[in-house]
Order: structure tokens, then C-alpha cells, then sequence
């Protein structure tokens, strides 16, 4: 198990996932989600329905 | 959520237990397949606004460590130099089109049968129920569209919907509602005629996507 995990770990940074080229994405975009998915009511432990999730909804009728 | 890059040091040393039991259990290079399935979500789920033009204009990729990194070095670069009523433009003529259809169809249902709001769509619904997540009902886009799936990979690995999903669960959603169809959209929208600015998202849809395909293998 432990072998495994780090060798998937290994490949990801060598596929330049983790500590590399694709870096800055993380400040990209977790503070901001478009999502329309989220989860049941009460069990929300992430997404928030923020203004530019509002505005998203807006945008989004069509 | 809101957790910067700063917040994980180098060569930070993760307990290789994979009893993930919340956010700060989540290790880096999950962190940064979660923010990766966020850009692609983003980018693609409406045309980009000024805000997310400035994000992807600040990516850094580095274009001589690996074909990601110059996708990503391309996208910002394309970036700069694309104004907001162009890239809205251009998000029209790829997924809206004028008056008929956009160029692409960027959902699970028609890569997989030709045909909307088909079987996969209904899979896909019965897969979301079982994993607690419900779309809000606000916007009438079906779930199967690519943005949605993206920020759904994002909510199963950041813990948003019920904590975080196993990397089995997460493996198992990728695999049947995702990998069969995604490397040939991302293809498509790489090569699409309308694409300027998406084409370096193609491609970073893509790699991606094929890297994920790989590591859940290595991972089973």
C-alpha cells in the first residue's frame, strides 16, 4: 500500500501535478467555484453560495 | 478552500496514511489535482470574466519542465493578450454558437451516444444521489456537462460535498463518467476552429486527464 501510494505520489509530480509547473493554479481557483453541484443542505462543508456563484446562476440561464 | 499554495511547505513530509479525515489531511498533489479540476471547471463552465482573465493571465507555467507546464505558459500568454469581449466571443462560438449550435458539445450524453440528456446523464444523476451531491436547480445546464464533472472531481477530493471521497471513489466516478469520453472532447476543443485561447485549455484538459487515467492505475 504504502509502496503504491508513492509511487501514483511520484508519478503526479513527474507529470508536473504537484510542486511544479501547475502550481499557481491552486490560488486560481479554489477561493471562486462555478460549481452548480453541491452538496445536500446541512451537510455542506465546503461551497458556499458566494456572489460570483450567484452571478454564475444568473449568467447561466439560458 | 482558500488554502494557498504557501500553506504547504516544500517537501513537506505526509504521513502515508491514507485515512483522509479532513482538508489538512489532504496531501499536495491532491491539492493540486483538485485545483486543476477548479481552473478546468472554471474556464469552462462560462465565458471567462475579467476576474478569471487576471487568474489565468498570472499562471506561471514553465514551459522547459514538461508539455503541462507549457500549456500552461501558452494559456497565460494567450491570455494577455485576449480582452474580455473576445474571449466571450470565443467561448460563444465554441459551446453557445449563434443561432445553431456551438461548435462543441461538451457533454457526457452526446459524446457517448451521440444524443442529449441520454443514459449517461441518468447514470450520472443516480451516481450523484448516491454521493450526496445535488445540483441546485437554478441553472437548467444538464450535469453532464464537462465544467460540471470537473467541479465535481474538484468537491470529491477537497471533501467539499460529504468530506473527502476515497481515492477509490474517486477513481470510480472518473472512470465511468468522465474517462470514456473526456481525452476526445479535450482533443476537440484543442483542435477546435473557434479556439485561440482555449486551445492551450485543450491541451491542459487533455494531459490532465490522461495523468489521471495513469495515476488512478497506480494507485488500484
Amino acid at each position: 500500500m504504502t509502496k503504491t501510494k508513492k509511487s501514483r505520489r511520484d508519478f503526479l509530480k513527474a507529470a508536473g501535478i504537484a510542486g511544479g509547473a501547475a502550481g499557481v493554479a491552486a490560488v486560481a481557483l479554489t477561493s471562486k467555484s462555478v460549481t452548480a453541484a453541491v452538496p445536500e443542505s446541512g451537510k455542506s462543508s465546503g461551497y458556499r453560495e458566494t456572489e460570483h456563484v450567484k452571478k454564475y446562476y444568473e449568467l447561466a440561464r439560458f | 478552500m482558500g488554502r494557498s499554495e504557501e500553506d504547504v511547505p516544500e517537501g513537506l513530509n505526509l504521513p502515508e496514511n491514507n485515512e483522509i479525515s479532513g482538508e489538512r489531511g489532504i496531501p499536495e498533489e491532491d491539492m493540486q489535482r483538485a485545483s486543476l479540476y477548479g481552473l478546468l471547471a472554471r474556464v469552462l463552465a462560462e465565458p471567462m470574466g475579467d476576474e478569471t482573465l487576471e487568474v489565468v493571465r498570472a499562471l506561471e507555467g514553465q514551459s522547459d519542465a514538461n508539455e503541462l507546464g507549457g500549456a500552461f505558459a501558452a494559456l497565460a500568454a494567450v491570455a494577455v493578450k485576449t480582452p474580455r469581449g473576445k474571449a466571450e466571443d470565443e467561448y460563444s462560438s465554441l459551446f453557445y454558437g449563434d443561432g445553431a449550435r456551438g461548435e462543441l458539445l461538451p457533454y457526457a450524453s452526446y459524446y457517448l451516444t451521440g444524443f442529449l440528456l441520454e443514459k449517461p446523464l441518468a447514470k450520472l444523476r443516480g451516481d450523484m444521489a448516491a454521493l450526496g451531491i445535488q445540483i441546485t436547480g437554478i441553472t437548467k445546464e444538464p450535469e453532464d456537462h464537462i465544467a460540471y464533472l470537473c467541479e465535481i472531481m474538484h468537491g470529491l477530493i477537497t471533501g467539499a460535498f460529504n468530506g473527502p471521497a476515497s481515492l477509490e471513489t474517486q477513481q470510480k466516478f472518473f472512470k465511468t463518467h468522465m474517462a470514456p469520453w473526456v481525452g476526445r472532447f479535450f482533443t476537440e476543443l484543442e483542435g477546435a476552429e473557434s479556439a485561440t485561447l482555449y486551445m492551450p485549455v485543450g491541451t491542459i484538459g487533455r494531459l490532465f486527464m490522461a495523468i489521471e487515467a495513469e495515476a488512478f492505475e497506480l494507485a488500484a
